[in-house]
């Protein structure tokens, strides 16, 4: 019965918690949205609020003239592929069609075309699959490109912060337990004040809890004040002293239905719905879908410009230029321009279109649209503000400062400088069937009128001229594509074709967690290549690349949040319908280039490694210019969500020529390619000067520390006091513990809270050093001298033997070195202060007294005479008892026999006169 | 908007009653959602060591594949076949298709590897993994198919095609279908061979009859073998050309005829252009009346106007009499010319500018306007700007000038597009420019006859 009470009361308090909980949680959403509506973008001088006015500089084209700016148009093939894939095609849900998947389930097959009419064509080579297409990294691992940022940054919530540990059960579909009890807890614990305070601010005044006005006020009136009172001392949930007053618990069995079950519930749930968006978050980060970097070229081949957010909020828009040098690896030039937003940078695009060269920059309610001028300064066209939030932009290959943004609702408009904003498209539904997700996409196709739509269920064309609400379904999550159950779209691009291509320009590329699509928009619904990633976090970057030479082969990027960076192949020359060219192939992550590092201490290890697997955001790929006719490497910034810039310069290995597959495989072809690649000094030294930068720039602070519970620090302060003569808090302490209750904080009075934590307990200076000390100043005689005789004016103590000790070597020993074997057993005096004027304590404490005979007692006999010899000669004996009171002196006594129990003395300090009649036996 | 959604079927099992209630029914399946709770709740600790180690190889078998490292791909495989050993019978049963999936591409890229070894594997893979014969078969043809041992895939396809175990399933029966019509793929491989071998023997040769008694003997099988699958819906070209085209040989063509059209028109099948162009290039082949061309292009206008049968059919379109069919001319035309693939097609701004001339003087001005008005918010930009003259004139001034006479006629001879080849002076187009000018004045749509 007793017990049930209990935990009623101790609900009660949780509903307290949760009611204050739920007040400070409501007002802080209150005034986040408040602050989010104060957000204008419209005000475009406050846009460009540039932090430092950096000058576009003009570049220098003077040494580089001997580059040759081609500017190669080719007729892009429009070709229907004259024979498809066979496939099977089934309409229905997800999970239906597992005929077609299955038959199709080997990477190596996307490679394999059925030969036309004639099967002589095979022998003769028609159809080559390159088999060692194989791009080699220059180093290891991808390089810093600019210098850290001086931002400090977190690596943010993790799963561990968010999953309930324990109680793991394997199955095949995982359970997902959120732990919200630790995160309330720990709330609390952060923010004490914030959450206890303001309830009891609005309660300050006196209140009711009865409603009948039979009794008097004194019995149905509670002062709140006197309630916060009581959980001043309050002890934390589980602890076994936890105390409730008599108000208290009036309060709960009063208060609780009224305030509790229905705002905590609220609460609850407003807490939980928080952590699934959180988790939900972390699995899968969507606001960076499409990537935050990009690169602008400049005038030249060798000079460009990469744009990417900077700053401890990524609100910060960086122009960096950079120089690419045919050899060498890419430089960065001078300072970067900057331009100050109001909200992270989320995606930066950037497009020439009929040699205007435009950027677009979404933030989470804004979009913005720059254009870069005669001096590569870009200068402002629109900003827009999206009041559900801007999901997706993209800009026209086809009509210079076309833009594209989708936005929560599922709204798509269409800007552009002659027309302004106009919304072409509307739909909070889904396509397909019914998701949660507001996830929006919007991308242009072959015809430039004609828009994608694409949310987590399917992709749609839209005409953006025809009639409201008509469309052609592109892709469609379901049996169409064989797509399992569960999948859905994390991706979806346009190929679009910037250079002379071989890929026909109607493909779209649609990536979920399990399969890559390749589908052409003049065969909806077919994917005309799927392809099972397997890859360990959502891809939510992808770039087509130029090819490497006339081959006809490209190459497409695929960017993981985790970091992964994958390269696929993609070949479809003339009438043949795409397919891969090759196995896939995977680029280095940044991790990979911890070992260009130099050996650190394990902390400032860790924190490297933590910022190395900072999430990507970012992608861009460049073709550095090449003097002659060798083929052109390729180079790969990456953004990490720390703000640094990474790149990887690659180069397709030599013999990757894409050969005739005449022969069966295995002839005369190289062995396997080991990894070439190493680092060089240069990379190493560019590697330690980034990770001395990165060490210069602040950690975090701290959002929220563990409390942490250490008795030392309370009776440190405790004996602090002592030493001043403040015993009646001894009393107390006393009283405390004979009752068996805890020692609460006002009944110490005021304690120095905010103290630091004791440091680390110095070493007791031991005389052994103090006599080295003296004897290297050669004053050894005259300390020993010194020692000797505070010894004999000391108190007398009585060189007792214990009496089991019959021992003849023993009794001699100690008999003929009495002082020192002795020392070691009374550690001090059991007296306060005024213990120094009594020296009726020869005795030692039964436990102590111990402590010689154990460790002689597994000795050997003769070895013990030795160990007594080298005893003696050894003082271990301390200062005279009128000194033992104070705690270094204790402390330095109990060198070997109370090294392993430092408390004891504080302790045993408090109760001297229970010892006193056990010590005179 | 249909509401199913994929949780309606099977019955739900607790790990999915489960699934639903936590997360609110997201219904989105993480594949790395398992490693991360695993991390986080077991700190991969509880694990048997035996999954540990599967698992570590399996993922050290990924990386070096996608590193190219076949050997050491190939050393862990070894290591591998521990899984099917595994307690877990769901990891058991799908370890056969892993360990198909991973070996057979290793094989497949691995420098030492020949056909034997695959063969081999392929062979004991089939056995190990009885569930999947059908599919490692069917895989295991292809790859000797692409290594151009015909008479082993197809022998490997009839085995099989006559494998039986358990119950008949639709995917199953899709599957042998699917099977039997490769099967038939190869069949007319020889066939067409023997075929080119008859066509260039001599009729009185004594190996003519024994060579044509070959080819004649094949055609029904073939026929069986395909006719089932391609009733299915789905992609099939290369089984309906082949099977056309063995038709057409035995001179059944109403036969082919049935079946392309089935191909083309049947509703459950996907809107592949191929299956419309292959049936026009059978009608034409036929020598059907251009009527009839006309309506089988008509439907690929609509789903493909961008392809470049579009061309040809607007010559047709030309050519016919009916006054609709000169009007939808101009705007199959229009239509080529809005896709960014095409707008450097010559001959699609030859068609266009010859054409809009010729509609112009027929009086049918309401024509082109119609065709106009939903372009020219958007052409003069993506066509007639003036970065396109500048790097037109410079790549091809044919073009340039096609499209600078079709500008000036649509723009009007203010158009800058037009004023920029106006002003560049050739020798050889001098005269035509000139004669373009002169067309330009008097047909513009821009303030017409003023």
């Amino acid at each position: 019965m007793a017990t049930q009470i209990s935990r009623g009361l101790w609900g009660f308090v949780l509903f307290f918690v949760f009611v204050v909980f739920f007040f400070f949680f409501f007002f802080q959403m209150e005034s986040c949205a408040l602050a989010q509506d104060g957000v204008q973008w419209h005000d475009l001088s406050s846009l460009l609020t540039s932090a430092s006015q950096e000058p576009w500089r003009p570049l220098p084209a003077s040494s580089l003239s001997r580059w040759p700016v081609c500017c190669l148009v080719l007729v892009p093939k429009m070709d229907f592929p004259s024979s498809l894939r066979p496939t099977l095609f089934m309409t229905g849900p997800l999970g239906l069609n597992d005929v077609s998947d299955l038959s199709f389930m080997c990477s190596w097959q996307n490679t394999l075309t059925l030969p036309e009419a004639q099967p002589q064509n095979l022998k003769n080579g028609a159809l080559h699959v390159t088999k060692d297409l194989l791009w080699e990294p220059a180093t290891p691992g991808p390089l810093p490109m600019l210098p850290p940022l001086v931002d400090p940054w977190e690596p943010g919530l993790t799963a561990q912060d968010l999953l309930f540990r324990g109680g793991y059960r394997y199955r095949r579909r995982p359970r997902v337990v959120l732990d919200v009890t630790e995160q309330i807890s720990r709330f609390l614990w952060d923010h004490g004040d914030i959450a206890f305070a303001p309830l009891g601010k609005l309660m300050l005044e006196n209140f009711k809890l009865v409603g009948a006005g039979s009794c008097t006020k004194k019995t149905t009136v509670v002062n709140v004040k006197k309630l916060l009172q009581d959980l001043g001392g309050h002890q934390p949930w589980g602890c076994p002293w936890a105390y409730l007053s008599n108000r208290q618990r009036r309060f709960s069995i009063l208060g609780g239905p009224i305030l509790g079950t229905s705002v905590a519930s609220h609460l609850a749930e407003l807490l939980h719905e928080e952590l699934v968006l959180r988790w939900e978050q972390l699995l899968l980060d969507e606001a960076c879908t499409g990537g935050a970097l990009a690169w602008v070229p400049g005038r030249t081949p060798q000079f460009g410009q990469l744009v990417y957010p900077a700053g401890g909020a990524l609100d910060r828009l960086h122009f960096q230029e950079v120089v690419l040098a045919p050899v060498d690896n890419p430089q960065f030039l001078g300072k970067p321009g900057r331009i100050q937003l109001q909200g992270p940078v989320r995606q930066v695009v950037t497009g020439t279109v009929q040699g205007e060269t435009l950027l677009a920059v979404r933030s989470d309610y804004h979009c913005a649209v720059w254009k870069f001028g005669k001096q590569w300064q870009p200068a402002l066209l629109q900003a827009m503000q999206v009041d559900k939030g801007a999901t997706g932009i993209s800009l026209s290959p086809h009509l210079p400062g076309e833009l594209a943004i989708c936005s929560r609702s599922g709204a798509v408009c269409l800007w552009s400088p002659e027309n302004g904003l106009q919304q072409v498209y509307k739909d909070p539904e889904t396509l397909v069937f019914r998701d949660s997700s507001s996830w929006r996409w919007a991308d242009f196709t072959a015809h430039p009128r004609v828009l994608t739509v694409g949310d987590r269920t399917g992709v749609k064309m839209i005409d953006t001229q025809g009639p409201p609400g008509c469309g052609l379904l592109l892709f469609r999550v379901g049996a169409e594509a064989s797509c399992q159950k569960g999948e859905r779209v994390l991706l979806t691009q346009y190929l679009r074709q910037s250079s002379p291509e071989c890929l026909p320009p109607t493909l779209h590329l649609v990536c979920t967690q399990f399969s890559l699509y390749l589908v052409d928009e003049r065969l909806p619904l077919v994917p005309m290549l799927k392809w099972n990633h397997s890859l360990p976090s959502p891809i939510l970057l992808a770039q087509l690349l130029p090819p490497p030479r006339p081959s006809c082969v490209q190459p497409l990027l695929l960017g993981c949040q985790a970091g992964q960076l994958q390269l696929l192949h993609l070949a479809g020359e003339g009438v043949s319908a795409p397919r891969l060219a090759g196995p896939p192939q995977s680029l280095p992550s940044r991790t990979d280039s911890l070992p260009a590092f130099p050996l650190l201490e394990p902390k400032i290890q860790w924190r490297l490694q933590e910022r190395l697997k900072a999430p990507t955001i970012g992608l861009a790929t460049v073709v550095p210019p090449l003097p002659s006719a060798s083929t052109p490497g390729l180079v790969v910034f990456q953004l990490s969500e720390a703000g640094d810039v990474f790149y990887q310069q690659l180069r397709p290995q030599a013999n990757s020529s894409p050969r005739r597959d005449a022969r069966p495989p295995g002839n005369t072809r190289p062995d396997c390619h080991a990894p070439t690649a190493s680092w060089t000094p240069q990379d190493t030294a560019g590697c330690s000067q980034w990770l001395k930068a990165l060490l210069k720039v602040p950690l975090a602070p701290p959002v929220w520390t563990a409390p942490t519970f250490n008795h030392h620090h309370p009776l440190g302060s405790i004996e602090l006091q002592r030493e001043e003569g403040a015993v009646q808090q001894l009393g107390v302490l006393r009283e405390a513990m004979a009752q068996g209750r805890l020692l609460l904080q006002r009944d110490l009075g005021s304690l120095p809270m905010a103290e630091p934590p004791p440091a680390p307990e110095s070493g007791p200076a031991d005389e052994l050093s103090e006599r080295l000390g003296e004897a290297w100043v050669g004053r050894g005689a005259v300390w020993w001298e010194r020692r000797q005789q505070a010894r004999t004016s000391g108190p007398k103590r009585q060189p007792r033997r214990p009496k089991r000790r019959t021992q003849l070597s023993g009794t001699f020993s100690f008999s003929g070195h009495a002082d020192p074997s002795d020392g070691t057993s009374p550690p001090h005096s059991p007296e306060g202060p005024s213990a120094g004027a009594l020296p009726q304590s020869p005795m030692t404490s039964p436990s102590q007294e111990l402590t010689p005979d154990a460790w002689a007692q597994g000795i050997p006999s003769e070895r013990q005479q030795t160990l007594r010899d080298y005893m003696a000669k050894v003082p271990l004996q301390r200062d005279t008892p009128g000194h033992a009171g104070t705690p270094p002196s204790s402390q330095t006594s109990s060198t070997r026999a109370t090294r392993s129990r430092q408390h004891t003395p504080i302790l045993s300090g408090s109760k001297p006169p229970r010892k006193k009649p056990r010590m005179g036996f | 908007m249909s509401d199913f959604s994929e949780e309606l079927k099977g019955p739900v099992t607790d790990d999915e009653q489960v699934e639903t209630s936590v997360l609110s029914g997201a219904g989105m399946h993480f594949p790395w959602l398992q490693t991360c709770i695993e991390t986080v709740a077991i700190g991969g600790k509880r694990k048997k060591a035996f999954a540990q180690t599967t698992s570590a190889c399996l993922s050290f078998i990924e990386e070096a594949l996608l590193k190219h490292q076949w050997q050491q791909a190939a050393e862990y495989m070894y290591s591998y076949f521990q899984t099917l050993e595994d307690s877990d019978t769901y990891k058991r049963q799908a370890a056969p298709e892993i360990i198909w999936k991973l070996g057979s591409e290793i094989l497949f890229y691995h420098p030492k590897s020949n056909v034997e070894t695959f063969n081999t594997f392929a062979d004991r893979m089939k056995n190990i993994g009885i569930m999947n014969y059908l599919k490692i078969s069917l895989q295991h043809a292809l790859y000797l198919l692409h290594h151009g041992m015909l008479e082993d895939a197809k022998r490997n396809l009839s085995e099989a095609e006559t494998w039986r175990h358990g119950e008949k399933t639709s995917s199953r029966e899709i599957l042998i279908n699917l099977i039997q019509a490769y099967k038939g793929l190869l069949q007319y491989y020889t066939w067409s061979k023997k075929k080119r071998e008859l066509s260039e023997l001599d009729k009185d040769d004594y190996a003519y009859s024994a060579v044509a008694q070959d080819v004649f003997n094949h055609s029904w099988k073939t026929s069986v073998n395909i006719s089932a699958l391609i009733k299915i819906p789905g992609v099939w070209d290369p089984f309906v050309k082949s099977y056309v085209e063995m038709l057409e040989f035995y001179g059944d063509r109403d036969g082919a005829q049935e079946v392309l059209t089935n191909y083309a028109y049947d509703e459950k099948f996907p809107s592949n252009p191929n299956a419309h162009i292959y049936l026009y290039n059978f009608l034409k082949r036929q020598k059907a009346p251009r009527s009839k061309l006309i309506s089988v292009l008509k439907i690929l206008y609509q789903i493909v106007p961008s392809h470049k049968l579009m061309l040809e059919f607007h010559t047709l379109l030309r050519k016919s009499e009916k006054e609709e069919h000169h009007k939808l001319g101009l705007e199959v035309l229009f239509g080529v010319l809005d896709f960014a693939g095409c707008t450097k097609n010559i001959t699609a701004w030859k068609y266009l500018a010859k054409y809009l001339k010729k509609t112009l003087m027929g009086n049918h001005l309401v024509w082109v306007q119609e065709e106009w008005n939903s372009r020219k918010n958007w052409w003069p930009s993506f066509h007639f700007s003036y970065f396109w003259a500048k790097s037109d004139w410079k790549e091809d001034t044919a073009l340039a000038c096609e499209k600078a006479f079709v500008a000036g006629l649509l723009l009007g001879k203010g158009c800058r597009y037009f004023r920029y080849i106006l002003k560049q002076d050739h020798q050889i187009l001098g005269k035509k420019i000139k004669r373009m000018k002169r067309s330009v004045k008097k047909y513009s749509i821009v303030n017409p006859r003023l």
